[in-house]
Formats: structure tokens, C-alpha cells, sequence
């Protein structure tokens, strides 16, 4: 089949990626190996959580792109990442929406007990950005190992409670059967009438970010109605129940649109033509299809995705083998100790202002390649906390610019 | 570092298997547990028996020993969805590793007489379609179902499909059209016996895009058996096809398949899996009916005078459909139908898992994981739902009391002639 635009890569990238280009119309296909990290990492949305207390994103960014012309952001630009960001709230009109606090970072209590700076935030976790030390209350549940509730509620002098959810005493819960249980109204009755019977005046419950799949919006509500105060979600561990959400949006938005959407089997080769790569294959043993296009958006991730690979010597992109940013020696990938900055983190794709790739001397390798999300060279997503900025706003640009051609 | 230790298989009906070091690829060990498939399983999210792909994939595979006693009690509650395969980001075979260990387990455990009969059906599909005048009562009666559950439990709560006289084989010889071009088809089992109207809709679709069809002889494609851990019977049933599929290939055919599920085995597993020889070179000519249309649309040949059908629909998509990895060819052809509205259904797994569902300790666990499809239907309340699967198509008429046709169905209906 041939499309006016292939996108590898299924992550949160290149599902912008392929929203932009089909709100132009383009016939595109999104092609990935897995479902990326969205049901891993990601719960709120990053843009740079690094950022001073009460600045202002813009005013704190338009400085971050001047000081950094290399990060993803000096080439994307402000203007464009606050277009990506306002594109990508734009899927989430329904019940569950993102929006920030007054256009500044907020800090979001997490399931470690420690806040961490986001910038887009769920409606159902935004009444966990403005804690005082005592007025909550914890809910964990029995079975449920990647939320300890008193954990995070000693060091914030508060109350916790382990609930059981009848007719399940043996065993584990996983986050998606909770997440499924939650939205039976029965359950939720359970649970609710034995919250308020067990709270001390706290005015504000946390629960883990596990309010159903469908809509967690209905499912704060109702909490709400039946325990009398506010309720809210704490991100927890992997897998992320609101990354999911994030994704199965993206992807019933996508499909309803007309997008071919290709999950499961990785890309195996490349076809090129000079500067151009002219189709892909993907490959699912024995056969491998082919599939063409005029433009391609690599977004492939970093090692976990498989978008970078490191060998005892060096780092390597496998699919168009293109030259990395990277330290010249094994030895200098990492840092003295655990904390310290590691400059592995800042390795990957080094292109030009319109996200083409480039050679060591700036010269661009591909004429219809364009790269996006965190296989780009020049940030540290952790420390920046800046994952889902990075993914959205190239993501969007990578698009925009393939399609302007 | 300890070095890997090949890969060795025992068990009755893996024998075949053993001298296989290479296969299927060692990869648990780039699992990194980042626990993806655990949010997409249908079974770990209805019931903690089963501990979820992570676990029972490469978790467990790191302590079997080909010489040991299987111990894998829970093994047996993997539906074989492939759904976890499908969103690991590092490409661990899980569902496959758990196929393996539930053979082990079931060829040292013992299977019961009745995933023998729910897995050689096919045996009796001819006579069933002759007597089904009287076949059918019989299947519905209450006391019928009573004996079936208690002595081979079967669950009583499951509907069993009814049979159909002529099957469509019988109904295909009295059929004559002549194409300048040809195409095989390999209809399956269920669809003979079961579903005629979805074979008379698939030939009569590739009847109008001037394709004359041939059936080339064929048997149970071995699913069922595969599914159950049996690799014997399904490599048997796979070295009989194979070389009937081939010579239709071999006389410059392409095959199609309308059933993704005998689809999926034809095209991967025989390969794959059960190591049929020929069977790589027929998956390079087997073709999803619905990929071979998209196919024929890519190249600007597909008939596509579709006259507008007002109907609102939901298409659900099988995970063997999924796994083929083709993306969603029916959903995009549908769309091209003026006036219908159709619906992508936002669910994982039907639950039915082809025998899986009408085991009477499954049956619960299935109705479960098939409650949150059935609540996805109702969110979109279609006048009638699609999928490309038998299983599905059963188990979603099941939980809804809907309509539910194959997608083939709908485009015939739009390519008909007025009157």
C-alpha cells in the first residue's frame, strides 16, 4: 500500500505525529512494534518540570530555548510547543481533560510521598496538586502491590487505609483489574460507603490512578458523592492506567479518522533510493510486507522502545544505521555515581531545524526523513522532566514539516 | 554472565520440536518487565488464577526445566490471545512461551474426552449438516445440555451454534461462474457447517471484482488443537493442508481466508510454530479477504460501485486479526460504504478464546472478560456488530442478543444490484 506518510513508531510521538498529519487529510499509516511507553511512564504531562517555581511556562521556556539552541525545543521553538500542547489537549474535550495550573508547572504528589513538577494534569488529579500536610486521606488496596498507602502518607502526617474488595482475599490485583472493578457501581458503592465510614474529618481522599479506563471522570464523581469530600488520583507505578487512557484515546481518535494503524511487528529493513527512503517493511515471520510512502517520521524511542541500541562499544539507531550525538568512548557514558549526570542520557538523532537527520558535518542524510520524541539528541527527559513536551510538540513539528513538502 | 542454555522441549507432542535450539527465538531474557502486557490481558484483569503475562511467560520460563514436571497449574487459563505480544515494546513471544508450557503441562496432566470432541468437531460437520433438521432441537434442549455439562462439562450456559443443510461446499457445486482471473479460497470448518451465508457473501464479493473462485480441498486448519496445546493433531491437520493449499499456489493462485483465526494458522503457525514443510511458501500467497480487497483498492482495481446502506454499526476486531499484523483492512474497505456509520469497538479480548469459552471451569472467566466488550457495544448501541471472526461473532451475539455478521456480509450487501 502507499501513504503520503509513514510514522514509525507507536509512542506518544508518533501519535501526535498522526494526528497532525491526518487533520490535514494525509492517508497515514502508524506502524509500531508495541504499544511505546504511554502504559509505562507517563501519567501527567511534562513539558519542564526543571522550570523555577512560579514561572510562567512561556517566559521559563523562551529562556530554556535561547540557553539550549540543540534541545529538541530550540528547534521546535515556543510558539510550536504551545500549538502541540494546545493540539494534543484538544483530543480530551469530553470528561477527561488536561489542563495546568494558571500556565505553571504544579507540583503532583506521586506514590513515592514525594511531589515532582508536571505541567498538564488530569482533571482527576488536579485537586492533588495543592495539598496541605493532614488533610488527606489514603486509600491502598490489598493485593495491589505498586501502592503502599501509608508510605506516602507518613511523611505527609496523614491517615492511610488498605481496603479488600469482597470476593477477592487471595492473591494479587493487577492496575487494570482494579481499574475495571472501580467502574462497577456496585464496587464502587463498597468502596465509597466504607471510605466515609472510616474518615476522621479529612476533607480530601487519595486514591491510586486507577478510577476505571472509560471514563475516571464519573468514577471521581461518584467517589465524591458517596464518601462527601474531594477525591483525587496519585500516580502510581508502571503500568500507567492513565497512560492508557491517553493511548486508547489517541487511538479510537486515529481510527475513526481513517488512519492504518499497525501495531504489533517491528520494522525490519528500510528501503532507501539515494536521499530517500522510498517504503518500509514489517516483518511478522514468514512474511514481510511492504508498505510505501513519500515522507517517513522515524519515532522509534530510545533503548527500552528499541529506537537506540547500545552494543559493548557503541550506540547505533538500527533502522536507517544513522549517526548518533554520542560520548566518544564506553568509558564516558556514565557519571561517577548513581545520581550524577549521566551523558548517555543527552546521546541520540542529531538533525537539522526542521528535524531532517544530519551527518557530523550538518549535512542532511535524508531528504524525506524527519525524526521525533526522545530518540532525539541534546536533552536528558528525566532530569528535565520534559518526556511528554519532547514527544508532543516534535511529534507535531516532525508532521507539519513532512507534510510541507 | 551464564550463557544461554539452548532451548530444548519434551512432551508428547512436542517431540517433533526437540532438535529445535533456535526457535522459538530466546528471548526472554529482553523482557524488561516493564509490564505492559500486564495492562492489556484480558484474563489477569477478571481473575487473579491466572498471574498475568509477565508472570507466566518469561517470568515462569526462567525455572521450567525440560526434565522436570510441569508445575504450571494456572497455565491452562491463557486464552491465547496474542494481545500480549502485540504491545511488547521488546518483542517477547509471550503468548507463545505460555502455548509451550500449557503442551507440557496437558501432555503430562492428560486431556480430558472433551477437549478431544471440542477439538474434532470438524469430524462430524458433514453428517451434523445432514441431520441438523433433528441436530439442531437437540442442541438447544435443556436436558441435552444438562448431560453435556455434567459428564463432560461443557458449560450448560453456553449456546451452542446450530448446523446448516446444504453446507456451503454442497451449496458452491451447483455454483457456476467463469472469471478470467481466479482466486482460492480456504472457507474453514465452521464457516461449511455453520455460517454458509458468509462463504455465499465472500464469493459473491469476489465474484463482482471478476474473481472466479476455487475451493481447493482442505480440512480443519488444527486451531483448535493448537489452542489446547495438542501440536500433534494441529501439525497433522497442517501436513495435510499444506501441500492441497500449495497446488493451488502452485497453479498461480493466491489464497484468501475469510476466518482470521484458520487465517493466522495457515499464514504463521504452520511455519512457525509447527514447522510444516512448504508452509513459509504458502504464507506468501495467503491473504486475508479483506487485505486481498484493500489490496485490489491500492491498485485502483476494486469494484467499489457501492450503492449507500443507512446503518449504523460497530466493527470489533478478532485478535487473530491483530496478530496477523495487517492493521484493520474490513474497517478501512467498510468505510468506504456511503451512508454507513461504523464504529470501532473499544475493547481487547471477546473472551470466547475458541473452545476456551464453553469449558464449564472457563465459562465464567470468559463471560467476565467478554462483559467489558459487551458494555463497550452498548456505549455505541449499534443496529448490528462485525467482526471477521466465528468465535467472536458467537460470543458477542451471546452477551448482546445482537445481529452480528461477518464484514463481508455488509459489503456484499452494498455491491447487490437493486432489485
Amino acid at each position: 500500500m502507499h501513504y503520503d506518510l509513514i510514522i514509525i513508531g507507536m509512542g506518544l510521538s508518533g501519535l501526535m505525529a498522526a494526528k497532525t498529519a491526518v487533520d490535514t487529510g494525509k492517508k497515514v499509516l502508524l506502524v509500531g512494534k508495541g504499544m511505546g511507553a504511554l502504559a509505562l511512564f507517563s501519567n501527567t504531562i511534562d513539558v519542564l518540570g526543571t522550570l523555577p517555581a512560579r514561572t510562567k511556562l512561556v517566559e521559563g521556556l523562551s529562556r530554556w530555548v535561547q540557553d539550549h539552541p540543540e534541545h529538541p525545543y530550540g528547534k521546535v521553538g515556543v510558539e510550536q510547543l504551545l500549538g502541540a500542547l494546545t493540539s494534543f489537549s484538544s483530543l480530551f474535550t469530553r470528561s477527561y481533560t488536561f489542563a495546568s495550573a494558571g500556565d505553571e508547572n504544579s507540583d503532583i504528589l506521586t506514590a513515592t510521598g514525594a511531589y515532582r513538577s508536571t505541567y498538564l494534569v488530569p482533571n482527576t488529579m488536579l485537586s492533588g496538586t495543592s495539598l496541605r500536610k493532614g488533610e488527606m486521606l489514603f486509600v491502598g488496596f490489598k493485593g495491589f502491590k505498586d501502592f503502599y498507602a501509608n508510605y506516602l502518607a507518613h511523611p505527609l502526617r496523614c491517615r492511610a487505609i488498605t481496603l479488600s474488595f469482597s470476593g477477592s482475599s487471595h492473591g494479587e490485583l493487577t492496575a487494570t483489574a482494579i481499574a475495571r472493578l472501580l467502574e462497577k457501581d456496585s464496587i464502587r458503592k463498597s468502596i465509597g460507603e466504607e471510605v466515609k465510614r472510616q474518615l476522621r474529618g479529612e476533607v480530601r481522599v487519595g486514591f491510586p490512578a486507577l478510577l476505571g479506563l472509560n471514563d475516571p471522570l464519573a468514577v471521581k464523581g461518584d467517589l465524591e458523592n458517596l464518601i462527601g469530600t474531594e477525591v483525587f488520583e496519585v500516580p502510581t507505578l508502571p503500568p500507567s492506567i492513565p497512560g492508557k487512557r491517553i493511548f486508547g484515546t489517541f487511538r479510537d481518535w486515529l481510527l475513526r479518522r481513517g488512519v492504518s494503524f499497525l501495531m504489533g511487528y517491528p520494522v525490519s529493513k528500510v528501503v532507501l533510493k539515494g536521499k530517500r527512503c522510498e517504503g518500509i517493511h514489517v516483518c511478522h515471520p514468514p512474511v514481510a510486507d511492504v508498505h510505501t510512502a513519500d515522507r517517513f517520521i522515524l519515532a522509534t524511542g530510545r533503548f527500552l522502545g528499541g529506537g537506540l541500541v547500545a552494543d559493548e562499544m557503541r550506540i547505533h539507531e538500527p533502522l536507517f544505521s544513522l549517526p548518533l550525538s554520542q560520548p566518544s568512548s564506553r568509558l564516558d557514558w556514565f557519571g561517577r555515581s548513581f545520581f550524577d549526570d549521566h551523558p548517555i542520557h543527552y546521546a541520540g538523532v542529531v538533525t537539522d531545524s526542521s528535524l531532517r537527520p544530519v551527518d557530523d558535518q550538518g549535512e542532511r542524510i535524508l531528504e524525506n526523513v524527519w525524526v521525533a520524541g526522545s530518540m532525539l539528541s541534546h536533552h536528558h527527559l528525566i532530569k528535565e522532566k520534559s518526556r511528554e513536551g519532547i514527544e508532543i510538540s516534535t511529534g507535531y513539528m516532525a508532521a507539519l514539516e513532512a507534510l510541507k513538502t | 554472565m551464564v550463557p544461554l542454555r539452548p532451548l530444548r522441549l519434551c512432551g508428547e507432542s512436542l517431540t517433533f520440536m526437540k532438535q529445535e535450539t533456535t526457535w522459538p527465538k530466546r528471548n526472554l531474557d529482553v523482557c524488561t518487565r516493564c509490564a505492559t502486557c500486564m495492562a492489556i490481558c484480558p484474563v489477569a484483569r477478571v481473575t487473579p488464577l491466572f498471574p498475568g503475562p509477565k508472570q507466566a511467560g518469561p517470568g515462569a520460563e526462567r525455572f521450567r526445566k525440560p526434565d522436570e514436571p510441569s508445575v504450571d497449574r494456572w497455565i491452562d487459563l491463557c486464552i491465547g490471545c496474542h494481545l500480549c505480544d502485540m504491545v511488547c515494546s521488546s518483542g517477547v513471544n509471550i503468548s507463545e512461551l505460555n502455548l509451550i508450557a500449557k503442551a507440557k503441562y496437558l501432555d503430562e496432566k492428560g486431556r480430558p474426552l472433551r477437549d478431544w470432541l471440542l477439538t474434532h468437531v470438524y469430524l462430524f460437520g458433514r453428517l451434523a449438516s445432514f441431520l441438523s433438521p433433528i441436530l439442531n432441537p437437540l442442541l438447544q434442549n435443556s436436558v441435552v445440555k444438562w448431560i453435556l455439562d455434567v459428564f463432560l462439562r461443557i458449560d450448560k450456559r453456553r449456546q451452542l451454534p446450530g448446523y446448516q443443510f446444504p453446507t456451503f461446499r454442497q451449496w458452491f457445486r451447483g455454483h457456476p461462474f467463469k472469471g478470467n482471473k481466479k482466486v482460492a479460497y480456504f472457507y474453514g470448518c465452521y464457516l461449511n457447517t455453520n455460517e454458509v451465508d458468509v462463504g455465499k457473501a465472500t464469493v459473491q464479493v469476489l465474484e463482482a471484482n471478476g474473481f472466479e473462485v476455487v475451493l481447493p480441498p482442505q480440512k480443519c486448519c488444527g486451531i483448535p488443537m493448537l489452542g489446547n496445546g495438542d501440536f500433534k493433531e494441529a501439525r497433522r491437520m497442517g501436513l495435510w493442508n499444506v501441500p492441497s493449499l500449495s497446488k493451488a499456489v502452485n497453479s498461480g493462485l493466491e489464497i484468501v481466508f475469510s476466518s482470521t483465526s484458520c487465517g493466522h494458522m495457515i499464514k504463521h503457525e504452520y511455519s512457525h510454530l509447527l514447522h510444516i514443510p512448504g508452509a513459509e511458501e504458502l504464507a506468501q500467497h495467503t491473504f486475508d479477504l479483506f487485505e486481498f480487497l484493500r489490496n485490489l483498492n491500492g491498485s485502483g482495481t476494486l469494484n467499489t460501485h457501492f450503492k449507500p446502506i443507512q446503518k449504523k454499526l460497530a466493527y470489533f476486531a478478532p485478535c487473530h486479526l491483530r496478530s496477523l499484523g495487517i492493521g484493520f483492512p474490513a474497517f478501512e474497505i467498510l468505510r468506504l460504504i456511503p451512508g454507513l456509520e461504523i464504529d470501532f469497538i473499544d475493547a481487547d479480548c471477546c473472551g470466547l478464546g475458541g473452545t476456551f469459552g464453553f469449558k464449564k471451569e472457563k465459562y465464567d472467566i470468559s463471560q467476565e472478560i467478554g462483559k467489558d466488550l459487551a458494555e463497550a457495544v452498548a456505549r455505541l448501541k449499534p443496529e448490528t456488530v462485525l467482526s471477521d471472526c466465528e468465535g467472536c461473532r458467537m460470543q458477542i451475539r451471546h452477551l448482546t442478543g445482537l445481529e452480528v455478521l461477518h464484514p463481508i456480509q455488509i459489503l456484499k450487501n452494498a455491491l447487490q444490484k437493486e432489485g
